[in-house]
């Protein structure tokens, strides 16, 4: 249930850049649409993830991306399973990346959607001001991620990491945001977000 | 230029593992029964637009030819250069014996160390991946002090192995510091009485915070042992100095959000000589006497320190400096620099300056100094000053932020 044990199960391309890379050291100047390519294997090919707890990078805010990727690189937002993809990124990489992702149009996953958590979720948006920051929409702004279309079961994960301090180098307005949700908050907020 | 910071990497996910299996239970454990760090604000009552939100800091350096140099006004005789860039996200300056500046940083997790070569400045990071490492502070032999949110780190002898600092003296145990991550971005000094001073700020924006390890000023012996309690009620103080004359602390204090454009107002604060422990109102009692509109008590304000002064709704107020280098008029010994990095939850936007306070008796007038980078007509702003920092020669380094640069105002003019 940790960050490392987390399961995935790469599709076949990103199996491919998976062994391409441990093989190959670490990919030096690979052209932009390769390391899209790699991205993809996990995060979707249109953006649009489609494995558990892997969340969708269609639509994000470039800013958003930008940040996280330096995040990454710099090991304060260590993520394991990424480590191999951005430990050389050049700055000028992690600003193409993000503006390729912010281009893609986001699309809710295959997850049901729970109606009556959805209303639950908007209600409890509502008093906790997810708005404010995350946009109305919930397209996100800047450093603020898109949570509309994301995957359900990463926006739980996520939101469980911030809530026991275990998302390394988290926002701390975020971590404030979520203080005291329960688990039933948490679902409801997920599959609320999910549905805009 | 980068090295990278390994220490204790493996340490850190242990402890990620670790407190996800204490997960919920944990969260609250500081709080006994009856106080908890969820926000009581309400944003409907403060009339306020509820779309305002937190500036993003960007993770990535401005160009050199996009830092607002050209912005920044000072009083007549004082000009601005740019000292330093290239250090995103970069913040608190402190001063090693041998002229090395670090700086601390926040997100980006990032120590630097910014030497000077032939008038040339060189960034190097000498330690990466921390947990917002804000607090920084030189001890005794030069060694460096290096306070990220959840641990405590000595650099003996920094400055003879910049390019290869090796491991820290872990220091985290000893200090024993609260977890929680709200507003516990820390700030820390030595003060004349070689004690480290440290903040531990409020876990909320408003709440009733446990004031046995909340909203407090400490301090410590420099190995971690001999902590006491310099002041409480302190929502979230990241800047302090002592006043050269009187050795009294002097603090600034950000106010709370989403009680009104208008405030409460930020507050410069002093700790007189034998006030030590006092009371300086959070989360009951705001600026010049202001009952909290969420949380209430009786007599929110009875026994708790006035501030010496206010410093402006939500502008932000962080490093403070007393200059006493002897390139400024005479006018300004002895007067405290107040960086402002300026407001997010007020439409108007405000700050995002560098202030004067001039201090007599226990209370401080504040004055423009440096202004500019706030455009108020297109309410926009274009850097955000965080840290001061006096140099040898008795000009003034200031941290911008939001550029990863950092300005020399020096003062050219009559004296
Ligand atoms: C092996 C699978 C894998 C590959 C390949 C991969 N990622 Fe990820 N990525 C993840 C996982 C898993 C997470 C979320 C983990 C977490 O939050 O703990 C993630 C998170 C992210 C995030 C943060 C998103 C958010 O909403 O918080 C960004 C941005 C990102 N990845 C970008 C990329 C880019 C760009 C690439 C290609 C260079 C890439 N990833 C390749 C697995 C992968
Ligand atoms: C004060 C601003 C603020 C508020 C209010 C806020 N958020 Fe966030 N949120 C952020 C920021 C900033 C991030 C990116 C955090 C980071 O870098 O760790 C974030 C990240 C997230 C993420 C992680 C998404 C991802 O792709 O990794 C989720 C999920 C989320 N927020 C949901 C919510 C919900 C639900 C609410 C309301 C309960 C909420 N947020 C309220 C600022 C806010």
């Amino acid at each position: 249930m940790n960050g490392l044990k987390r399961q995935w199960r790469p599709s076949a391309v990103g199996l491919a850049a998976v062994l391409i890379l441990s093989s190959a050291a670490v990919a030096q100047n690979l052209p932009l649409t390769e390391r899209i390519q790699q991205c993809g294997g996990c995060h979707g090919e249109d953006g649009n993830s489609q494995i558990e707890k892997v969340p969708s990078l269609a639509g994000q805010p470039e800013f958003f991306t930008i940040n996280q990727l330096v995040l990454m690189r710099e090991g304060v937002r260590r993520i394991e399973a990424m480590m191999p993809f951005v430990n050389d990124l050049k700055d000028e990489d992690i600003l193409a990346l993000a503006k390729h992702f912010a281009s893609l149009p986001p699309k809710r996953s295959e997850e049901a959607v729970d109606p009556a958590l959805v209303n639950r979720g908007a209600e409890i948006a509502e008093a906790r001001r997810c708005a404010s920051c995350h946009l109305p929409s919930l397209a996100g702004q800047e450093q603020m991620p898109r949570l509309a279309k994301q995957r359900i079961d990463y926006m739980i994960y996520a939101l469980k990491s911030y809530l026991t301090d275990s998302r390394t180098g988290a926002d701390t307005a975020m971590t404030a945001a979520i203080l005291g949700a329960s688990d039933a908050d948490i679902a409801a907020l997920a599959h609320y977000a999910a549905s805009r | 230029m980068t090295h990278r910071f390994s220490a204790g990497r493996t340490t850190l996910l242990a402890g990620a593992v670790g407190s996800l299996i204490l997960a919920s239970s944990a969260v609250f454990a500081q709080q006994p029964p009856g106080l908890s760090p969820l926000d009581k604000s309400n944003p409907k009552a403060s009339k306020q637009d509820g779309n305002l939100k937190p500036h993003a800091t960007p993770s990535l350096a401005t160009p050199a030819e996009k830092i607002p140099i050209d912005k920044l006004k000072l009083p007549a005789g004082f000009k601005a250069e740019i000292w330093s860039h290239g250090h995103p996200g970069g913040r608190t300056m402190v001063m090693g014996p041998k002229g090395t500046v670090f700086m601390g940083s926040r997100i980006i997790g990032r120590v630097y160390a910014i030497t000077d070569k032939n008038g040339k400045r060189e960034v190097k990071i000498i330690a990466q991946g921390l947990t917002q490492p804000n607090g920084l502070a030189i001890g005794k032999d030069g060694a460096l002090y290096v306070l990220a949110i959840n641990r405590v780190l000595r650099y003996d002898n920094i400055e003879d192995k910049l390019d290869n600092p090796g491991d820290p003296v872990e220091l985290t145990k000893e200090f024993n510091l609260p977890p929680e991550i709200h507003h516990n971005w820390k700030y820390a000094d030595f003060g004349p009485d070689g004690k480290l001073y440290i903040q531990v700020g409020a876990n909320c924006n408003i709440c009733e915070i446990n004031p046995g390890v909340h909203g407090q000023i400490r301090r410590y012996n420099a190995d971690g042992s001999g902590m006491e309690i310099v002041a409480r009620g302190v929502r979230n103080t990241v800047g302090f100095d002592w006043h050269p004359v009187t050795k009294e602390l002097w603090f600034t204090d950000n106010g709370r959000d989403w009680a009104g454009d208008a405030g409460p107002e930020d507050e410069l604060n002093r700790v007189a000589k034998g006030q030590e422990g006092a009371n300086y109102g959070f989360p009951y009692c705001h600026a010049n006497g202001i009952p909290d509109p969420d949380v209430k008590r009786p007599s929110p304000c009875a026994g708790v320190v006035m501030p010496a002064a206010l410093t402006g709704p939500h502008s932000a107020g962080m490093g403070i400096k007393f200059y006493t280098g002897e390139m400024f008029p005479k006018a300004y010994q002895n007067v405290a620099f107040i960086a402002r990095r300026g407001s997010w939850n007020k439409a108007d936007k405000y700050g995002y300056d560098v202030v004067l306070a001039r201090t007599s008796d226990g209370k401080a007038k504040i004055e423009p100094f440096l202004t500019g980078l706030l455009d108020q007509k297109k309410n926009e702003f274009y850097g955000r000053p965080t840290y001061l920092l006096q140099m040898k020669d008795g000009s003034m380094l200031v941290s911008d932020e939001q550029n990863g640069a950092i300005y020399r105002i020096s003062y050219s003019g009559k004296k």
